[in-house]
């Protein structure tokens, strides 16, 4: 619906850049504006910074083994990112929400090592590698951005490499979820799961079934509500303490 | 007389008017011919992929009547050939074996309803074939509250009969009973005596049936005030936990049967009021509590409990207190209701058998729920089922400015308002005691596809009383 009718947006998708304004979301623009750069004059250094997209649920946006050349920052939609072993199987490596950036971990090796593929309905950024490398040695804020992000896709990862129960690791997806919608201006205790339970019980190494009983019991035990795909955090306090083993370990 | 219903009578007439019952929103004849097989697994894929995915009722729809009733409007086929049911059940256990593995197994089928037609059409042995289908391909709760129901023509029902229906885990039936006025039996040929009938339910009480439902109708030809008390007496004295007393809808240009009635011996709208209003006296003055429509409970019934804390739902089943499930329709004509979509099953029985033979799920129309259809389908909700608008709740649920959204709504809502059917309050819309028989008249003014209780919709739909 439009908003003739009343509706105001969902939260999940983010706010439209134009010429002279970043997207709320921009994964950039707060180290560009503290260097002195805004939009325009990201377009007179001739950066390449192209909206792509949509891509429909299911398509892949690259694919492991495809030559390297550009990161992207997705500005709506979720984008998950798999590789499948010898024997076909999937294992899912992670979710990047609108304000996230794809292909950093291509960085090193010249070719893309997982696939990405969407999950709803996405919009990307995207940020020919060589030119946003080539500005960010001019630009301090810029370089300081990219290390964090790098230094962030790796701690991702660690996330879930420890020993801790299903209900620890459920409750740090959740507030790590929640801490990144909170860190690109949407609501921290209310949002949408965009990922499906099959793909988030292949992320969190959960059988599918597990992680509805465990969401089942955070909500009988008041720490979230859920309807169908919204879940709202009603207890945060309980939540983060059950997330704070495997929070520390990352 | 009910006095309320008494001098409201005028009032009532005024908006006796034709509209959906809200069985579903948008109503099915909405549905569209663009949804096909396909979809519908797509649906049920997704719906297995929710955080937490619903639990399952089943609806399985059996066409068959051993004779016809005048009065009805339900999608069946006449014959006394019980063979036929035989044959309908080996396409309608192939229907469960190409649905049921779509379903992940951690999906409790928590509600169970047999309708038709006439359930207990099929041989005790070929129902018992069904259920022991369904346990293969589904997972069935273990849960008190699991709600397994059959409808019943008490006139070809057994004693044995309702031992096997209790052995097959069934706990809730319906039966049929109308009317025992013997005059209006003969006009809608249902000659039905009250002793089998009362027999079939001191037969389930025995098999301690957790809820026993009497469906009652209102406005059939040659119906009396005094022929419907009796009637009403009779059975309120076998204290069911269930009544439903549905208004008589003579729509003879869409229902065949119908034609088989003399419109001139149908009571006209003050008579149907007359009757209503004394089913509604005597229920209440006996202890039932009106749930909404055309339903009333007793006080310890699921049922009732359900709306007095706020849970009851609303689906093609009519009230339940299972409306948080996915809905799953198997047979003829029957509807699924998975996820954001509607859909139903081929209507006639040749295109459902032929798609089940080529191995396809016979789907014939359906519709996506978009994001407006979700927004109205709850509030109509609210209004079926609580009788008030939570304001608050729907607006931070669909995050709209409520007033906004529904401006046209409200608009159409004023006279409703003035006639003092309708209470706008603070954050709160609630139907008054006036308006509780008008539920549908009220809904219709959130309605997108009615242009509100002005619209003349009797190509579609019933009147309201």
């Amino acid at each position: 619906m439009n908003d003739a009718t009343g509706r105001r947006p969902r939260g999940g998708i983010a706010d439209d850049g134009d010429e002279f304004h970043f997207c709320s979301t921009c994964a950039f623009s707060a180290a560009c504006l503290e260097s002195g750069y805004d939009k325009t004059h990201l377009r007179d250094l001739h950066v390449l910074v192209e909206h792509i997209g949509p891509f429909r649920e299911g398509e892949h946006i690259f694919r492991e083994g495809d030559p390297f050349t550009a990161i992207a920052a997705v500005r709506s939609g979720t984008v998950k990112t798999y590789v499948t072993d010898n024997e076909g199987r999937e294992h899912v490596q992670g979710f990047f929400l609108p304000g996230e950036v794809i292909g950093l971990n291509a960085i090193s090796q010249a070719r893309y090592p997982s696939n990405a593929v969407a999950m709803d309905s996405v919009v990307l950024c995207r940020f020919s590698f060589p030119n946003i490398a080539a500005l960010a040695t001019r630009m301090p804020g810029l370089q300081q951005q990219l290390f964090k992000l790098l230094s962030q896709d790796i701690g991702k990862a660690a996330l879930l490499s420890g020993n801790f129960s299903a209900d620890e690791r459920m409750a740090a997806f959740l507030i790590t979820l929640s801490r990144r919608y909170a860190a690109r201006g949407f609501s921290a205790n209310r949002f949408l799961l965009t990922m499906t339970r099959t793909d988030i019980a292949n992320y969190l190494r959960l059988a599918p079934e597990t992680i509805s009983r465990v969401f089942r019991r955070f909500q009988d035990e008041g720490m979230i509500q859920v309807e169908r795909r919204e879940i709202e955090i009603t207890d945060r306090k309980h939540l983060e303490t059950l997330a704070e083993n495997v929070l520390r370990t990352a | 007389m009910n006095q309320e219903l008494a001098c409201d009578g005028n009032l009532l007439l005024r908006y006796d008017r034709p509209g959906p019952r809200y069985t579903s929103y948008p109503a099915a004849p909405n549905f569209g011919p663009h949804f096909n097989e396909a979809m519908l697994r797509e649906y049920i894929r997704r719906s297995n992929e929710e955080p937490i995915p619903r639990p399952l009722s089943l609806y399985l729809h059996i066409p068959y009547c051993m004779s016809p009733c005048f009065y009805c409007g339900c999608n069946r086929i006449i014959t006394r050939d019980r063979s036929q049911g035989s044959r309908y059940v080996e396409r309608l256990i192939r229907e469960i074996g190409l649905a049921g593995p779509l379903f992940d197994p951690d999906r409790d089928v928590m509600q169970i309803h047999f309708g038709g037609g006439t359930p207990n059409f099929l041989r005790g042995s070929d129902l018992a074939a069904v259920i022991e289908s369904l346990q293969r391909h589904f997972y069935f709760s273990k849960a008190v509250d699991r709600d397994f129901s059959i409808e019943l023509d008490p006139r070809h029902v057994s004693r044995d009969d309702v031992a096997l229906y209790a052995e097959l885990g069934f706990n809730r039936v319906s039966l049929g009973v109308q009317d025992f006025d013997p005059k209006v039996q003969q006009a809608v040929n249902r000659i039905q005596s009250v002793e089998e009938t009362l027999d079939v339910i001191d037969t389930c009480r025995r098999h301690r049936f957790r809820s026993i439902n009497v469906d009652l109708i209102y406005g059939l030809p040659h119906q009396s005030v005094e022929g419907f008390t009796t009637t009403l007496d009779t059975v309120i004295e076998r204290r069911p936990d269930r009544l439903a007393i549905y208004g008589y809808a003579h729509m003879p240009q869409l229902f065949k049967a119908q034609r088989r009635i003399d419109a001139a011996h149908l009571p006209n709208a003050e008579q149907r009021i007359a009757l209503l209003s004394t089913a509604i006296e005597k229920l209440t003055e006996a202890g039932y509590i009106y749930i909404g429509m055309d339903h009333f409970a007793l006080p310890e019934d699921d049922l009732a409990h359900a709306y007095a804390n706020g849970t009851l739902q609303r689906n093609f089943m009519g009230y339940t207190t299972h409306g948080d499930c996915d809905l799953l329709g198997l047979g003829v004509s029957a509807i699924s209701h998975i996820g954001d979509s509607f859909s139903q099953n081929a209507r006639d029985l040749t295109t459902w058998e032929i798609a089940l033979d080529q191995g396809r799920l016979p789907v014939w129309r359906g519709r996506h729920l978009d994001q407006d259809d979700q927004v109205r389908g709850d509030v109509i909700q609210q209004i079926m089922c609580r009788r008030s608008i939570d304001i608050a709740s729907i607006e931070r649920r669909h995050d709209i400015d409520f007033d906004r959204y529904f401006a046209d709504a409200l608009a159409r809502l004023q006279p409703l308002v003035e006639d003092g059917l309708v209470l706008l309050e603070r954050m709160r819309v609630s139907v008054s005691s006036r308006g509780r028989l008008l539920l549908r008249i009220i809904a219709m003014c959130f309605d997108r596809y009615s242009n509100g209780p002005s619209i003349d919709a009797t190509a579609h739909y019933s009147k309201a009383l």
